[in-house]
Protein backbone atom coordinates (compact mmCIF):
# COMPACT_ATOMS: atom_id res chain seq x y z
CA UNK A 1 0.00 0.00 0.00
CA UNK A 2 1.01 3.61 -0.38
CA UNK A 3 -0.02 7.14 0.54
CA UNK A 4 -2.45 8.44 -2.08
CA UNK A 5 -2.76 11.97 -3.51
CA UNK A 6 -6.40 11.92 -2.35
CA UNK A 7 -5.32 11.44 1.28
CA UNK A 8 -2.66 14.15 1.03
CA UNK A 9 -5.17 16.55 -0.53
CA UNK A 10 -7.81 15.91 2.11
CA UNK A 11 -5.42 15.98 5.10
CA UNK A 12 -3.48 19.12 4.10
CA UNK A 13 -6.72 21.04 3.47
CA UNK A 14 -8.15 19.83 6.77
CA UNK A 15 -4.99 20.77 8.70
CA UNK A 16 -5.21 24.34 7.39
CA UNK A 17 -8.94 24.58 8.07
CA UNK A 18 -8.56 23.33 11.66
CA UNK A 19 -5.54 25.51 12.37
CA UNK A 20 -7.75 28.58 11.99
CA UNK A 21 -10.40 27.54 14.51
CA UNK A 22 -8.64 26.64 17.75
CA UNK A 23 -5.38 27.32 19.51
CA UNK A 24 -2.90 24.55 20.35
CA UNK A 25 -3.04 23.12 23.89
CA UNK A 26 0.44 24.40 24.70
CA UNK A 27 -0.55 27.95 23.66
CA UNK A 28 -3.52 27.78 26.03
CA UNK A 29 -1.36 26.51 28.89
CA UNK A 30 1.28 29.18 28.22
CA UNK A 31 -1.29 31.99 28.22
CA UNK A 32 -2.81 30.72 31.48
CA UNK A 33 0.65 30.57 33.00
CA UNK A 34 1.42 34.10 31.76
CA UNK A 35 -1.85 35.29 33.30
CA UNK A 36 -0.84 33.83 36.68
CA UNK A 37 2.55 35.58 36.59
CA UNK A 38 1.55 38.90 35.02
CA UNK A 39 1.72 41.97 37.28
CA UNK A 40 0.02 44.44 34.91
CA UNK A 41 -3.77 44.47 35.33
CA UNK A 42 -4.58 45.50 31.74
CA UNK A 43 -2.23 42.78 30.53
CA UNK A 44 -4.00 40.16 32.66
CA UNK A 45 -7.31 41.28 31.24
CA UNK A 46 -5.96 40.99 27.68
CA UNK A 47 -4.54 37.50 28.36
CA UNK A 48 -7.89 36.37 29.75
CA UNK A 49 -9.70 37.80 26.72
CA UNK A 50 -7.31 35.87 24.45
CA UNK A 51 -8.26 32.64 26.20
CA UNK A 52 -11.94 33.57 25.96
CA UNK A 53 -11.58 34.35 22.26
CA UNK A 54 -9.88 31.01 21.62
CA UNK A 55 -12.54 29.19 23.61
CA UNK A 56 -15.42 30.87 21.73
CA UNK A 57 -13.83 30.22 18.34
CA UNK A 58 -13.37 26.55 19.15
CA UNK A 59 -16.92 26.17 20.51
CA UNK A 60 -18.53 27.94 17.55
CA UNK A 61 -15.93 26.49 15.14
CA UNK A 62 -15.22 29.96 13.71
CA UNK A 63 -11.87 31.62 12.93
CA UNK A 64 -9.83 32.89 15.90
CA UNK A 65 -8.32 35.57 13.64
CA UNK A 66 -9.55 37.10 10.40
CA UNK A 67 -6.07 36.93 8.93
CA UNK A 68 -6.01 33.29 7.91
CA UNK A 69 -2.55 33.96 6.51
CA UNK A 70 -1.20 31.82 3.72
CA UNK A 71 -0.94 28.04 4.08
CA UNK A 72 2.53 26.85 5.08
CA UNK A 73 3.41 23.17 5.44
CA UNK A 74 6.52 21.59 6.91
CA UNK A 75 6.64 17.99 5.70
CA UNK A 76 8.98 15.31 6.97
CA UNK A 77 9.13 12.33 4.62
CA UNK A 78 10.15 8.96 6.01
CA UNK A 79 12.57 7.13 3.74
CA UNK A 80 10.26 4.11 3.82
CA UNK A 81 7.09 6.05 3.05
CA UNK A 82 5.62 5.19 -0.34
CA UNK A 83 3.62 7.43 -2.65
CA UNK A 84 1.03 6.62 -5.25
CA UNK A 85 1.02 9.74 -7.43
CA UNK A 86 1.84 13.42 -7.11
CA UNK A 87 2.37 15.08 -3.74
CA UNK A 88 2.89 18.76 -4.56
CA UNK A 89 -0.14 18.86 -6.88
CA UNK A 90 -2.30 17.18 -4.22
CA UNK A 91 -1.47 19.99 -1.77
CA UNK A 92 -2.23 22.71 -4.35
CA UNK A 93 -5.53 20.99 -5.24
CA UNK A 94 -6.42 20.62 -1.55
CA UNK A 95 -5.98 24.35 -0.99
CA UNK A 96 -8.07 25.20 -4.07
CA UNK A 97 -10.89 22.93 -2.93
CA UNK A 98 -10.76 24.35 0.58
CA UNK A 99 -10.97 27.91 -0.75
CA UNK A 100 -14.10 26.93 -2.71
CA UNK A 101 -15.85 25.27 0.22
CA UNK A 102 -14.65 26.69 3.55
CA UNK A 103 -17.17 28.50 5.77
CA UNK A 104 -16.77 31.28 6.63
CA UNK A 105 -14.81 32.04 3.43
CA UNK A 106 -11.14 33.06 3.46
CA UNK A 107 -10.15 36.62 2.63
CA UNK A 108 -7.91 36.90 -0.47
CA UNK A 109 -4.57 37.06 1.33
CA UNK A 110 -2.38 35.35 -1.29
CA UNK A 111 -0.46 38.26 -2.80
CA UNK A 112 1.72 38.52 -5.89
CA UNK A 113 4.71 40.41 -4.41
CA UNK A 114 5.44 42.19 -7.69
CA UNK A 115 1.98 43.35 -8.75
CA UNK A 116 0.38 43.34 -5.27
CA UNK A 117 -2.62 41.56 -6.79
CA UNK A 118 -4.42 39.48 -4.20
CA UNK A 119 -6.39 36.27 -4.48
CA UNK A 120 -6.42 32.67 -3.32
CA UNK A 121 -3.67 31.14 -5.43
CA UNK A 122 -0.23 32.00 -6.73
CA UNK A 123 3.27 30.89 -7.61
CA UNK A 124 4.69 28.44 -5.00
CA UNK A 125 1.46 28.60 -2.99
CA UNK A 126 0.97 26.79 -0.60
CA UNK A 127 4.48 27.21 0.78
CA UNK A 128 5.83 23.71 1.39
CA UNK A 129 9.20 22.36 2.51
CA UNK A 130 10.14 18.69 2.44
CA UNK A 131 12.85 16.92 4.43
CA UNK A 132 13.83 13.27 4.45
CA UNK A 133 13.82 11.35 7.73
CA UNK A 134 15.77 8.09 8.01
CA UNK A 135 14.29 4.93 9.57
CA UNK A 136 10.74 6.23 9.26
CA UNK A 137 7.77 4.77 7.33
CA UNK A 138 5.30 7.67 7.43
CA UNK A 139 5.11 11.34 6.45
CA UNK A 140 4.62 13.95 9.12
CA UNK A 141 2.82 17.14 8.03
CA UNK A 142 2.72 20.29 10.15
CA UNK A 143 0.55 23.18 9.02
CA UNK A 144 1.65 26.57 10.35
CA UNK A 145 -0.13 29.32 8.38
CA UNK A 146 1.68 32.63 8.26
CA UNK A 147 -0.13 35.96 8.43
CA UNK A 148 0.97 39.56 8.08
CA UNK A 149 0.76 40.59 11.75
CA UNK A 150 3.64 38.42 12.89
CA UNK A 151 5.16 37.58 9.49
CA UNK A 152 6.25 41.15 8.84
CA UNK A 153 8.83 41.27 11.65
CA UNK A 154 11.14 38.35 10.94
CA UNK A 155 14.73 39.37 10.25
CA UNK A 156 18.10 37.85 9.48
CA UNK A 157 21.64 39.13 9.60
CA UNK A 158 24.96 37.47 8.86
CA UNK A 159 27.86 37.87 11.29
CA UNK A 160 31.50 36.72 11.17
CA UNK A 161 32.55 34.55 14.10
CA UNK A 162 30.09 36.25 16.50
CA UNK A 163 30.23 35.54 20.22
CA UNK A 164 27.04 34.57 22.05
CA UNK A 165 26.41 38.06 23.53
CA UNK A 166 26.49 39.48 19.96
CA UNK A 167 23.95 36.90 18.80
CA UNK A 168 21.69 37.54 21.79
CA UNK A 169 21.92 41.31 21.34
CA UNK A 170 20.79 40.93 17.72
CA UNK A 171 17.80 38.78 18.74
CA UNK A 172 16.76 41.48 21.21
CA UNK A 173 17.17 44.19 18.55
CA UNK A 174 14.76 42.32 16.30
CA UNK A 175 12.33 41.83 19.19
CA UNK A 176 12.44 45.55 20.02
CA UNK A 177 11.82 46.44 16.38
CA UNK A 178 8.81 44.10 16.25
CA UNK A 179 7.70 45.64 19.53
CA UNK A 180 3.96 45.93 20.00
CA UNK A 181 3.09 44.78 16.51
CA UNK A 182 3.21 40.95 16.16
CA UNK A 183 0.30 40.29 18.60
CA UNK A 184 2.34 39.38 21.69
CA UNK A 185 2.87 37.28 23.72
CA UNK A 186 4.76 35.72 20.82
CA UNK A 187 6.77 32.58 20.28
CA UNK A 188 10.22 33.62 19.07
CA UNK A 189 12.15 31.23 16.82
CA UNK A 190 15.90 31.72 16.40
CA UNK A 191 18.05 29.89 13.84
CA UNK A 192 21.82 30.23 14.09
CA UNK A 193 24.48 29.09 11.65
CA UNK A 194 24.34 26.86 8.61
CA UNK A 195 23.70 29.02 5.56
CA UNK A 196 21.48 31.98 4.64
CA UNK A 197 18.52 29.76 3.77
CA UNK A 198 19.07 27.09 6.39
CA UNK A 199 19.18 29.50 9.36
CA UNK A 200 15.75 30.83 8.39
CA UNK A 201 14.37 27.31 8.11
CA UNK A 202 15.78 26.47 11.56
CA UNK A 203 14.14 29.59 13.01
CA UNK A 204 10.77 28.73 11.48
CA UNK A 205 10.92 25.15 12.69
CA UNK A 206 12.00 26.30 16.17
CA UNK A 207 8.63 28.09 16.51
CA UNK A 208 6.93 24.73 15.96
CA UNK A 209 8.54 23.10 18.99
CA UNK A 210 6.04 22.66 21.86
CA UNK A 211 6.13 25.72 24.13
CA UNK A 212 8.35 25.15 27.13
CA UNK A 213 10.33 22.28 25.63
CA UNK A 214 13.94 23.40 25.91
CA UNK A 215 16.67 22.57 23.42
CA UNK A 216 18.38 19.27 24.19
CA UNK A 217 21.81 20.89 24.56
CA UNK A 218 22.35 22.71 27.85
CA UNK A 219 24.24 25.61 26.26
CA UNK A 220 21.33 26.33 23.90
CA UNK A 221 18.70 25.77 26.59
CA UNK A 222 20.46 28.34 28.78
CA UNK A 223 20.50 30.78 25.89
CA UNK A 224 16.74 30.26 25.43
CA UNK A 225 16.13 30.99 29.10
CA UNK A 226 18.31 34.12 29.09
CA UNK A 227 16.59 35.40 25.95
CA UNK A 228 13.08 34.69 27.27
CA UNK A 229 13.86 36.63 30.45
CA UNK A 230 15.31 39.53 28.43
CA UNK A 231 12.39 39.60 25.95
CA UNK A 232 9.88 39.71 28.78
CA UNK A 233 11.80 42.58 30.37
CA UNK A 234 11.12 44.73 27.28
CA UNK A 235 7.68 45.41 28.75
CA UNK A 236 5.69 45.31 25.48
CA UNK A 237 3.23 42.88 27.04
CA UNK A 238 0.03 41.34 25.64
CA UNK A 239 -1.04 43.16 22.43
CA UNK A 240 1.88 45.51 23.07
CA UNK A 241 0.08 47.81 25.50
CA UNK A 242 2.39 46.93 28.38
CA UNK A 243 3.10 44.04 30.71
CA UNK A 244 5.48 41.25 31.61
CA UNK A 245 4.26 38.77 28.97
CA UNK A 246 5.89 39.64 25.65
CA UNK A 247 6.87 36.06 24.75
CA UNK A 248 5.67 32.68 25.94
CA UNK A 249 8.82 31.03 24.58
CA UNK A 250 12.11 31.64 22.82
CA UNK A 251 13.19 28.54 20.91
CA UNK A 252 16.72 28.44 19.52
CA UNK A 253 18.28 25.94 17.16
CA UNK A 254 21.59 25.91 15.34
CA UNK A 255 23.53 24.22 12.57
CA UNK A 256 27.24 24.02 11.99
CA UNK A 257 28.41 26.36 9.26
CA UNK A 258 31.50 28.28 8.21
CA UNK A 259 32.78 31.39 10.02
CA UNK A 260 29.94 33.43 8.59
CA UNK A 261 27.04 32.96 10.92
CA UNK A 262 23.51 33.83 9.87
CA UNK A 263 21.16 34.62 12.77
CA UNK A 264 17.48 34.42 11.81
CA UNK A 265 14.69 35.54 14.12
CA UNK A 266 11.00 34.93 13.52
CA UNK A 267 7.74 35.33 15.42
CA UNK A 268 4.43 33.59 15.79
CA UNK A 269 1.55 35.49 17.41
CA UNK A 270 -0.07 34.43 20.69
CA UNK A 271 -2.23 31.84 18.91
CA UNK A 272 0.84 30.07 17.47
CA UNK A 273 -1.38 28.27 14.92
CA UNK A 274 -0.20 24.72 14.41
CA UNK A 275 -1.86 21.47 13.37
CA UNK A 276 -0.14 18.21 12.55
CA UNK A 277 -0.88 14.76 11.17
CA UNK A 278 0.99 11.64 10.11
CA UNK A 279 0.13 9.65 7.02
CA UNK A 280 1.04 5.97 7.01
CA UNK A 281 1.63 3.62 4.10
CA UNK A 282 -1.46 1.58 5.04
CA UNK A 283 -3.73 4.60 4.54
CA UNK A 284 -4.00 5.43 8.24
CA UNK A 285 -4.20 9.14 9.16
CA UNK A 286 -2.94 9.87 12.64
CA UNK A 287 -3.99 13.33 13.82
CA UNK A 288 -1.22 14.46 16.18
CA UNK A 289 -2.76 17.86 16.98
CA UNK B 1 -4.54 51.00 40.36
CA UNK B 2 -7.89 49.73 39.15
CA UNK B 3 -8.58 49.96 35.42
CA UNK B 4 -11.20 52.54 34.45
CA UNK B 5 -13.70 51.04 32.00
CA UNK B 6 -15.92 53.45 30.09
CA UNK B 7 -19.11 52.50 28.23
CA UNK B 8 -19.34 55.11 25.47
CA UNK B 9 -21.47 55.92 22.46
CA UNK B 10 -19.76 56.04 19.07
CA UNK B 11 -18.81 57.85 16.93
CA UNK B 12 -16.80 59.29 19.78
CA UNK B 13 -16.96 63.03 20.32
CA UNK B 14 -13.90 65.14 21.07
CA UNK B 15 -15.34 65.82 24.55
CA UNK B 16 -15.69 62.10 25.33
CA UNK B 17 -12.28 61.36 23.85
CA UNK B 18 -10.65 63.91 26.14
CA UNK B 19 -12.11 62.22 29.24
CA UNK B 20 -10.08 59.09 28.46
CA UNK B 21 -6.57 58.39 29.74
CA UNK B 22 -4.02 55.98 28.26
CA UNK B 23 -4.52 52.61 29.95
CA UNK B 24 -8.30 53.03 30.33
CA UNK B 25 -10.61 50.53 28.70
CA UNK B 26 -13.59 51.30 26.51
CA UNK B 27 -16.70 49.33 25.61
CA UNK B 28 -18.32 50.86 22.55
CA UNK B 29 -21.86 50.99 21.25
CA UNK B 30 -23.13 52.93 18.26
CA UNK B 31 -21.63 53.54 14.84
CA UNK B 32 -18.09 52.75 13.72
CA UNK B 33 -16.41 52.53 10.31
CA UNK B 34 -13.92 49.79 9.49
CA UNK B 35 -11.40 49.09 6.73
CA UNK B 36 -8.12 47.16 6.55
CA UNK B 37 -6.96 48.63 3.26
CA UNK B 38 -3.95 50.87 2.74
CA UNK B 39 -5.24 51.58 -0.81
CA UNK B 40 -8.48 52.74 0.84
CA UNK B 41 -6.54 55.23 2.94
CA UNK B 42 -4.71 56.53 -0.12
CA UNK B 43 -8.04 56.93 -1.89
CA UNK B 44 -9.37 58.91 1.09
CA UNK B 45 -6.36 61.22 0.81
CA UNK B 46 -7.40 61.69 -2.82
CA UNK B 47 -10.88 62.67 -1.65
CA UNK B 48 -9.33 65.35 0.58
CA UNK B 49 -7.60 66.65 -2.57
CA UNK B 50 -10.86 66.60 -4.50
CA UNK B 51 -9.94 63.66 -6.76
CA UNK B 52 -13.31 61.97 -6.24
CA UNK B 53 -16.38 62.33 -4.04
CA UNK B 54 -16.45 60.66 -0.63
CA UNK B 55 -18.11 57.22 -0.65
CA UNK B 56 -19.74 58.03 2.70
CA UNK B 57 -19.62 60.82 5.25
CA UNK B 58 -16.55 60.29 7.43
CA UNK B 59 -16.43 63.66 9.12
CA UNK B 60 -16.08 63.10 12.87
CA UNK B 61 -16.30 59.34 12.35
CA UNK B 62 -14.65 56.63 14.45
CA UNK B 63 -12.56 54.73 11.91
CA UNK B 64 -10.73 51.55 12.80
CA UNK B 65 -8.15 49.33 11.14
CA UNK B 66 -10.38 46.29 11.26
CA UNK B 67 -10.61 43.76 8.48
CA UNK B 68 -13.98 42.21 7.82
CA UNK B 69 -15.48 39.58 5.58
CA UNK B 70 -18.91 40.65 4.40
CA UNK B 71 -21.41 38.89 2.17
CA UNK B 72 -24.26 40.50 0.29
CA UNK B 73 -27.50 38.88 1.37
CA UNK B 74 -30.96 39.84 0.01
CA UNK B 75 -30.02 43.44 -0.64
CA UNK B 76 -28.11 43.87 2.62
CA UNK B 77 -24.67 42.94 3.91
CA UNK B 78 -23.80 40.43 6.57
CA UNK B 79 -20.42 40.53 8.32
CA UNK B 80 -19.07 37.04 8.88
CA UNK B 81 -16.00 38.14 10.85
CA UNK B 82 -14.17 41.20 12.06
CA UNK B 83 -10.64 41.58 13.44
CA UNK B 84 -7.91 44.23 13.75
CA UNK B 85 -4.94 44.67 11.46
CA UNK B 86 -1.57 46.32 12.25
CA UNK B 87 -2.04 50.10 12.37
CA UNK B 88 1.63 51.07 12.03
CA UNK B 89 1.27 50.26 8.32
CA UNK B 90 -0.87 53.38 8.07
CA UNK B 91 1.46 55.75 9.98
CA UNK B 92 2.33 57.87 6.96
CA UNK B 93 -1.27 58.63 5.98
CA UNK B 94 -3.00 58.87 9.34
CA UNK B 95 -2.06 62.39 10.51
CA UNK B 96 -3.60 64.01 7.45
CA UNK B 97 -6.71 61.81 7.59
CA UNK B 98 -7.19 62.36 11.35
CA UNK B 99 -6.96 66.12 10.93
CA UNK B 100 -8.74 66.27 7.57
CA UNK B 101 -11.79 64.35 8.78
CA UNK B 102 -11.68 65.14 12.54
CA UNK B 103 -11.48 61.53 13.63
CA UNK B 104 -11.88 61.42 17.42
CA UNK B 105 -11.35 57.68 17.61
CA UNK B 106 -9.08 55.51 15.50
CA UNK B 107 -7.70 52.09 16.33
CA UNK B 108 -6.56 48.64 15.36
CA UNK B 109 -3.57 46.90 16.85
CA UNK B 110 0.11 47.67 17.27
CA UNK B 111 -0.21 51.45 17.63
CA UNK B 112 0.67 54.59 15.67
CA UNK B 113 3.74 56.83 15.68
CA UNK B 114 4.48 60.30 17.09
CA UNK B 115 3.03 62.42 14.22
CA UNK B 116 -0.23 60.48 14.63
CA UNK B 117 -0.17 61.04 18.42
CA UNK B 118 0.19 64.77 17.76
CA UNK B 119 -2.64 64.75 15.20
CA UNK B 120 -4.89 63.00 17.69
CA UNK B 121 -4.00 65.53 20.36
CA UNK B 122 -4.80 68.35 17.96
CA UNK B 123 -8.31 67.12 17.09
CA UNK B 124 -9.10 65.53 20.45
CA UNK B 125 -8.82 61.88 19.47
CA UNK B 126 -7.74 58.53 20.89
CA UNK B 127 -6.21 55.34 19.50
CA UNK B 128 -7.90 52.16 20.69
CA UNK B 129 -6.08 48.79 20.76
CA UNK B 130 -8.27 45.82 19.82
CA UNK B 131 -7.45 42.20 20.61
CA UNK B 132 -5.73 40.58 17.62
CA UNK B 133 -7.17 37.10 17.22
CA UNK B 134 -10.44 38.23 18.75
CA UNK B 135 -12.56 37.64 15.65
CA UNK B 136 -15.31 35.69 17.36
CA UNK B 137 -15.68 38.19 20.20
CA UNK B 138 -15.57 41.27 17.96
CA UNK B 139 -18.03 39.77 15.48
CA UNK B 140 -20.58 39.02 18.22
CA UNK B 141 -20.90 42.77 18.88
CA UNK B 142 -22.11 43.62 15.36
CA UNK B 143 -25.78 44.56 15.19
CA UNK B 144 -26.05 45.54 11.53
CA UNK B 145 -24.25 46.87 8.49
CA UNK B 146 -25.37 50.45 7.88
CA UNK B 147 -23.55 51.11 4.62
CA UNK B 148 -20.65 49.91 2.48
CA UNK B 149 -18.42 52.27 0.53
CA UNK B 150 -16.19 51.47 -2.44
CA UNK B 151 -17.61 48.05 -3.24
CA UNK B 152 -15.24 47.94 -6.21
CA UNK B 153 -12.38 47.27 -3.78
CA UNK B 154 -11.32 43.96 -2.16
CA UNK B 155 -13.75 42.85 0.55
CA UNK B 156 -11.57 43.80 3.52
CA UNK B 157 -10.48 47.08 1.91
CA UNK B 158 -14.02 48.46 1.63
CA UNK B 159 -15.30 51.07 4.03
CA UNK B 160 -18.02 49.49 6.14
CA UNK B 161 -20.14 51.45 8.60
CA UNK B 162 -21.42 49.18 11.35
CA UNK B 163 -23.75 49.46 14.26
CA UNK B 164 -22.19 47.70 17.24
CA UNK B 165 -23.27 46.96 20.78
CA UNK B 166 -20.77 46.43 23.56
CA UNK B 167 -17.74 46.01 21.30
CA UNK B 168 -14.67 45.54 23.46
CA UNK B 169 -13.34 46.23 25.96
CA UNK B 170 -10.52 47.79 24.01
CA UNK B 171 -7.51 49.57 25.51
CA UNK B 172 -6.93 53.31 25.16
CA UNK B 173 -3.35 53.01 23.94
CA UNK B 174 -2.94 56.64 22.83
CA UNK B 175 -5.00 59.31 24.55
CA UNK B 176 -6.04 62.79 23.43
CA UNK B 177 -3.45 64.39 25.72
CA UNK B 178 -0.39 63.16 23.85
CA UNK B 179 0.27 60.05 25.95
CA UNK B 180 1.09 56.86 24.04
CA UNK B 181 1.54 53.57 25.86
CA UNK B 182 3.78 52.46 22.98
CA UNK B 183 6.15 55.36 23.64
CA UNK B 184 5.98 54.88 27.41
CA UNK B 185 7.08 51.25 27.01
CA UNK B 186 9.96 52.15 24.69
CA UNK B 187 11.10 54.93 27.03
CA UNK B 188 11.20 52.60 30.02
CA UNK B 189 13.38 50.00 28.28
CA UNK B 190 16.94 49.79 29.47
CA UNK B 191 19.75 48.09 27.67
Amino acid sequence: MAITPETIKRVTADLYDRSLRFIPKDSKAALSRADSLETNETARHTLQTMLKSADQAEKSWRFVCSDSGVPVYVIKVGTQARFEGNVRKAIVDGFAELVASIQPPLLPHVTNPLTLERGHSGRHMPIVTFDMVDDCDFIDITCSPKALGSGRWSAMEIFSFPDIPTIEAYVLDVVRKAGSQPCPPVVVGVGIGGTFDYACKLAKEATLRPIGQSHAEAMVAEMEQRLLTAVNKTGFGPMGTGGDSTATAVHVDYAAGHGFTPVAVTFNCWINRRTRARLHNDGRVEVVE
Amino acid sequence: MAIRTHHLTFPLSAESARTLRAGDMVVMSGEIVVTAGLPTHHRLLGCLDGAEPMPMDLDGASVFHLGSYSEEKSGGFEILYLNPTTSTRFNAVMPRLIKGFNWHAVGGKGGLDRPCVEALQEVGGVYLSFLGGGATLHTQAIRRVIEVGWSDMLIHYRLVRLEVENLGPVTVAIDAHGVSLYETIKASQTE
